[in-house]
Parts: C-alpha cells; structure tokens; sequence
C-alpha cells in the first residue's frame, strides 16, 4: 500500500506539480493532498480518466473560521487501488467561489448544491433550483460557524415556557433528600 | 335530529363508544419516533385489540401521530394533512421533540411546541417512547374521547385565527402550501 500511494502521488505531481500532500491518520487506504481551486477541475478530470479514480464518494466543507477559510474536499476512491484520494482546497471565506464540476460527475450537482446552501459557497456554471432542503430561508447559511442556531431557534419559534429555569435532576433530589451532591458529580453540574 | 337534551347525551354515548373502538391511525412517519409504530402495531404489541389501526389516506383516518420532530417544511404538509382529514379527529404529539423540542430545542429547522400550531389532544413523553408508552396515550385518548372531552378539532375551528397567526409567524407570510379552509 505504501508504495501504491507513493505512486499516486509520483503520477499526479509530474502533471501537477504544484500539489502539496498533506499528512492524515489513516496510513493504508488515504492519500490527502492540496491544490489551489482552479485546478480541481483538472484534476478531477485527471483522476477520473486516466487513474481510475471513477467513484466520487463525498464533497464537503471545513469552516476555517479563525484563519477566514473555507475548505472544499472532493473524496474519490478507485475500486482498482482501493484507495481514497482526498483532494483539497482553499477558499476565501468572504468571497467562496469556485468552479463546477458537475459535468465530471453528475451527482456532483447534489453535493454543490448542499454546500451552496448550507455554506454558502457558489459553484460557476451550477445549473440547479434555488433552493434545496431550506424553504424560505433568509439568513446567513446555516452551517458556517458564526452562525448562532440557538440564538436563531430562540428569535424565530416558540419555546414552551419553563425551559430556562430548568435545573438539574441532581440538585433537585439533594434538596428534597438532603443529601450532599458528590464532588465527582459536581462538575457535571450546571 | 333529536332535540331533546336527554335522548342527545344518549347518542353522543353510543357515538363516542363507537368512535373510541375505531382509531384509525394516519400512515404519516415523521422524526425519528415512527420507528416504534411497527412494533406497536404488529404482533408482538398488537395496538389493534384496542381498535388501533393504521389507514391509508389522511381522509380516512381518525389520528394524526406527530411521531417526533417537525421541521418547519413538514409541519407545513401536517397542517395540511389535518386539515383534509374528516371529523372526528385527533392530534397525538409523540415524545419530547413534540412538546419542548426535545434534543432539538436549539436547532435551526424545527419547531418546539407543536400545540401552538395544531390542536394536540395529547402528548406522550419519552425520547422516544416505547410501544407501552404509545399504547398508553392511546388509552388515555380513549378516555378521553369516552367523556366526550377530546375536542382538538373543535378547538381549532373556534380558535382559526389563532393558529393560522402562529403558523405564518413562524413559517412565513408568503407560505404557498396553507390555503384558507373552510369546514
Ligand atoms: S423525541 Fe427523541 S426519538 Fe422522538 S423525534 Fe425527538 S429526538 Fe427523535
């Protein structure tokens, strides 16, 4: 497996010979490496075609929040090597544009249309209805991190009074009982 | 019609013992609660010897069971449910989701208290609750329909106008999916 991945990487840095690999816990079957955005398509296109990599397995999102980043992983996997090739890339967390590769894979189309409504990312060229699980959503995207979702449930639905005053189970019992609340409960308490 | 108050409180008797004997129960799974209806109605806890059945279609049901959390697009299509279903008709609002929102109390998508937005005739708690719970609110429903106090439906009718401001405030004033209906 280890020289399997080591030829991977050899193969895919003499036609991009811009990637980075990046380290991950899985020494057997993964192979991560980064790339600016505008190569994914071309590497996809090259993965599929002349690798083998023909399964698209996920797309998804990182929020980077602290360093102002989104980061956009494409998993393939090929039933040949049996590897999962993870290929990376960053965007601008203000400005998170990047090209659609739908026309590689087309349940691509599913994906990016999930990550432009739950991050907010936009796909160039993403043909697809405006929405896609939301409905007459109107906030920020509901799974960037500065998003406050309780303070969101709070603002828009009704909550059954009673709620905030809640106590612990624990503190109730000790008053009627008059028993002590153990120290190594103690720290689960609110 | 009978007009006399004596021979009508027969009738409603006989009316509600009959209806308490046939709940026919709306095939509409949502959260993760409608996992435990297979159980409930199948062999091994039977619901049917007390009358409990499933039906196919929202005109031919009795009970509306909001098996768990709503999100604001079902609850949408709910409403709608149980506005197509015929008198008599009853809401029974399945484990915690349905009461306080339950583990889904700050999510962003789904609602908290569903009585605000449907008339619930009764709550059976858990997380989520087994078939004994189920069979138990079901009882207690039919109990309830016995003493002629299970009046959800009745409630809605008298309260329209309440609901219906609950429901736009929450799901939005330019919601296509709730027509106005007219019993
Ligand atoms: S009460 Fe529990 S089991 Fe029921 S829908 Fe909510 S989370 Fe799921």
């Amino acid at each position: 497996m280890e020289e399997k991945k080591a030829q991977i990487l050899e193969k895919l840095q003499k036609v991009f010979p811009e990637i980075s690999e990046t380290k991950n816990d899985f020494p057997y079957n993964r192979v991560d490496l980064r790339i600016e955005k505008n190569k994914i398509p071309a590497i996809l296109f090259y993965l599929k075609d002349e690798m083998g990599y023909k399964h698209l397995v996920h797309i998804t999102c990182v929020d980077w929040l602290e360093e102002g980043k989104f980061e956009v992983i494409f998993i393939v996997w090929s039933p040949v090597d049996k590897i999962k090739v993870f290929v990376k890339t960053f965007l601008d967390r203000n400005n998170p544009v990047m090209d659609n590769v739908d026309m590689i894979w087309r349940q691509a189309n599913t994906y990016e249309r999930e990550l432009r409504e739950m991050f907010g990312i936009q796909f160039e060229g993403l043909v697809a209805p405006k929405e896609f699980i939301l409905e007459d959503w109107d906030d920020m995207p509901p799974m960037r991190r500065d998003f406050d979702t309780e303070a969101y449930a709070r603002k828009r639905f009704f909550a059954r009074p009673g709620r905030e005053d809640a106590r612990d189970v624990r503190q109730t019992i000790a008053e009627r009982t008059g028993e002590e609340i153990p120290d190594f409960a103690k720290k689960y308490s609110r | 019609m009978i007009n006399d108050k004596n021979s009508q409180k027969i009738v409603d008797i006989i009316q509600n013992f009959a209806r308490k004997h046939s709940l026919f129960v709306l095939a509409y799974g949502t959260g993760c609660g409608a996992i435990e209806i297979p159980p409930t109605m199948t062999s091994r806890y039977d619901a049917e010897r007390f009358g409990i059945r499933g039906a196919a279609t929202p005109r031919q049901a009795d009970v509306l069971l909001i098996t768990g959390y709503l999100t604001t697009k079902t609850v949408k299509r709910v409403i709608r449910v149980y506005e197509q279903m015929q008198d008599p008709k009853y809401v029974i609002g399945f484990g915690s989701c349905t009461i306080n929102g339950g583990m889904y109390w700050d999510s962003y998508n789904t609602i908290k208290v569903l009585d605000r937005y449907l008339p619930v005739d009764i709550y059976i708690n858990g997380c989520m609750p087994r078939p004994e719970a189920v069979i138990e609110g079901f009882i207690k429903l039919q109990k309830k329909i016995m003493e002629g106090r299970a009046e959800g439906a009745k409630h809605y009718k008298e309260n329209l106008e309440w609901y219906r401001a609950n429901q736009k405030k929450v799901l939005g004033p330019t919601t296509p999916h709730i027509q106005e209906y007219n019993w």
